[in-house]
C-alpha cells in the first residue's frame, strides 16, 4: 500500500535531511503508529505520503503509485483515496457536524444521493448521529476529532492518516479516538498515526516505526512508545 | 460537478470582499472608459486624415494671370510648367504627383463650399480666378525640405503650401490626446490589476482552511478556482458595462448632439464606438481572470 525506498528530504536553505534515505513498507489494512522527537521526520514523512512535498532522493509509492512520476492534475485522485485527521481537528466553524462532513464530499463532486447516504451513516460510525446539526464550538474536544475522523472517513479512502489525533485530548477521550480508528483500521483501511502518547501505543500493540534525526532506528510488529528491555 | 458550494462560495466571496471588489469595478470602468476613448480619438484620426488628404503631401500652386509673385509674368506656360513638373519627377523625396486643372480646382470649390458660400463670391467668380496646382507626395512625411527648395524660385511657381503646416495641428492634438488617454488608462489598468492580486491574496487568506481542506480531500484544482474566477469575471463584466455605458453616452451627448453639427470632418459614428466597446469587453475580463489565474495557482497550489 505505502513503499518508502531510501527516501531522503532535505527542505530549500536546510543543510541536514528532514528524512533520511527510508525504507519503509506498509501494506494494506495495516496500523502503524509513527513516533519520535519533535523534528525526527514524522510530519515530513506523512506530508510525502500526501505527496505536500516530493522526496528529494528515493521513490514513494502510495496506492501502487510512483509519487515522483505522478502528475500535479493526478494529486487530486490520489489524496481522495487519503483521508487525514490533525491534532487540531480543522473544522469549518460556521459549518454544521453534518454539513462539514458532506464538505469532503461536495468538494470533490459526489452525487447528492451519495451524500445523503453516506454522512449520516459515517456519522452513526463515529457516534455522533445525535449531534449532526449541532455546531462545531458546541462540541467537546473529543467529538470535534469524532466529526474530523468522519470527513476524513466519509470518502471509505484507503489510506486514514492521523497526525497527533489526540494530542489535545485528556485519556479516556484519548481512548475513545483510538477504538474508534481501531475500528476503521478493521474495515481494511490503512491507518498510519503520527503520535506523542505512549500510553496508547504500548495499550495498542500495533506495528511501532520509531524515527530520529530522519532515519528508521526501530521498526517494531508488535511495539512499544519506547525500547522495552 | 456539484456548484452548490461553488456558488455559495462566489455569494460569499462578493458580499466579504464588496469594497475591494467595487474599487475594482470603478478602476476598470475608468480605464476601459479611457481604452474605449482611445481607441474613439485614433479612428477620429483616420476619418480626419481621409478628409484632408494624405498628410504627408506639398502643394505647388502655379500662377494665374493674378498671380504677383516675382516668379508670375502672368499665366503660367506649358514649358514653365513641364519644366517644374521635370524637377518633381526627378526629386528623390518625391513618391508621386498629380495635376490639379483650374477647373478641377472651381469644381472642388463649389462642392467643398456649398451653395451658400458661393453666394458671397462675385458673379463672374471662375475657373481663371483659380491656379493650377500641383499635389505631391512624399515618401516620408519628415522629409520635404529638399523638394521646396528645388521648386521654389522656378518661373511659373505662384507659391508653395506644406499641407503637414495645414492638417498637422489637427493630427498633433488628436496624437497627443490618444497618447494621453491610452498613457492614463494604461496606469489605471495596472491599478486594476494590483487590486485584483490583492482581493485574491485577502480572499485565499479568508479561505485558507476551507482551501485548506479541499485540497486535501482532493477536490480538483479547478473547482478550487472556480469561485475565485467568477468573482473576476463578475467585476470585469460590470467594470465593462459600466465603461460601454460612458462611451455611448459620450458618442451621443458630445458627438452626435454635440459637435457633429461642426461639418469640419466627419466624425466618429456608431460603428466605431461598437469597435471601441469590443474592444473594452474583451481586455475588461482578460485583466482580471489573466491574474486570477496566475495567483490562483500560486496561492492553491494543490
Amino acid at each position: 500500500m505505502i513503499r518508502f525506498e531510501k527516501v531522503s528530504k532535505t527542505y530549500p536553505g536546510q543543510s541536514h535531511s528532514a528524512l533520511d534515505t527510508v525504507s519503509v513498507d506498509i501494506e494494506k489494512g495495516e496500523f502503524v503508529f509513527l513516533v519520535g522527537a519533535s523534528g525526527s521526520g514524522k510530519s515530513t514523512f506523512l506530508r510525502l505520503i500526501l505527496r505536500e512535498s516530493q522526496a528529494t532522493d528515493g521513490r514513494v509509492h502510495v496506492a501502487g503509485k510512483d509519487l515522483n512520476r505522478l502528475a500535479g492534475w493526478k494529486v487530486p485522485r490520489l489524496r481522495r483515496q487519503i483521508g487525514t485527521v490533525f491534532q487540531d481537528f480543522r473544522l469549518l466553524q460556521n459549518k454544521t457536524v453534518a454539513e462539514n462532513v458532506a464538505f469532503a464530499l461536495q468538494v470533490i463532486g459526489k452525487s447528492r444521493s451519495d451524500i445523503e447516504r453516506l454522512v449520516p451513516e459515517t456519522l452513526e460510525l463515529v457516534g455522533l448521529s445525535e449531534k449532526s446539526e449541532r455546531m462545531p464550538d458546541e462540541l467537546s474536544g473529543g467529538e470535534q476529532q469524532r466529526v474530523a475522523i468522519a470527513r476524513a472517513f466519509v470518502n471509505r479512502p484507503m489510506i486514514l492518516i492521523a497526525d497527533e489525533p489526540t494530542g489535545n485530548l485528556d485519556p479516556t477521550t484519548s481512548l475513545g479516538i483510538m477504538k474508534l480508528l481501531d475500528r476503521i483500521n478493521r474495515t481494511g483501511t490503512t491507518v498510519i498515526m503520527a503520535t506523542h502518547d505512549a500510553g496508547i501505543v504500548d495499550q495498542m500493540r500495533k506495528r511501532v516505526i520509531e524515527l530520529a534525526d530522519g532515519k528508521v532506528v526501530r521498526d517494531e510488529a508488535r511495539g512499544a512508545y519506547g525500547y522495552e528491555n | 460537478m456539484q456548484m452548490t458550494y461553488v456558488f455559495t462560495e462566489l455569494k460569499q466571496g462578493l458580499r466579504r470582499n464588496v469594497s475591494m471588489h467595487l474599487a475594482v469595478v470603478l478602476t476598470l470602468f475608468v480605464s476601459l472608459t479611457l481604452v474605449g476613448l482611445g481607441a474613439l480619438l485614433k479612428f477620429q484620426a483616420d476619418h480626419a486624415e481621409e478628409h484632408f488628404g494624405k498628410i504627408n503631401q506639398v502643394v505647388v500652386w502655379l500662377c494665374n494671370d493674378a498671380s504677383k509673385a516675382s516668379t508670375c509674368t502672368g499665366k503660367v506656360s506649358p514649358a514653365q510648367k513641364a519644366a517644374i513638373i521635370k524637377v518633381v519627377e526627378s526629386n528623390p523625396e518625391a513618391k508621386g504627383y498629380h495635376v490639379e486643372s483650374q477647373q478641377t480646382a472651381y469644381d472642388k470649390t463649389k462642392r467643398l463650399f456649398g451653395q451658400q458660400y458661393q453666394t458671397k463670391l462675385p458673379a463672374d467668380f471662375g475657373p481663371d480666378d483659380l491656379r493650377e496646382s500641383v499635389w505631391i507626395d512624399l515618401k516620408d512625411r519628415h522629409k520635404a525640405a529638399g523638394i521646396m527648395s528645388a521648386v521654389q524660385g522656378l518661373d511659373g511657381v505662384d507659391s508653395i503650401r506644406d499641407s503637414r503646416g495645414l492638417v498637422g495641428p489637427i493630427f498633433k492634438i488628436l496624437d497627443r490626446m490618444q497618447i494621453g488617454s491610452l498613457l492614463t488608462a494604461g496606469i489605471l489598468l495596472m491599478a486594476a490589476l494590483l487590486l485584483v492580486a490583492n482581493t485574491i491574496r485577502l480572499t485565499a487568506y479568508a479561505r485558507r482552511r476551507e482551501i485548506g481542506i479541499m485540497r486535501l480531500v482532493g477536490a480538483g484544482t479547478l473547482y478550487i478556482m472556480l469561485p475565485f474566477l467568477l468573482e473576476a469575471l463578475i467585476t470585469a463584466v460590470a467594470g465593462v458595462a459600466l465603461a460601454a455605458i460612458a462611451l455611448t453616452s459620450f458618442e451621443y451627448f458630445a458627438i452626435i448632439r454635440g459637435v457633429s453639427d461642426l461639418r469640419l470632418m466627419p466624425w466618429v459614428d456608431w460603428t466605431d464606438l461598437r469597435m471601441a466597446v469590443t474592444a473594452a469587453a474583451i481586455l475588461g475580463p482578460i485583466l482580471t481572470v489573466a491574474p486570477t489565474l496566475l495567483l490562483t495557482r500560486k496561492y492553491l497550489k494543490v
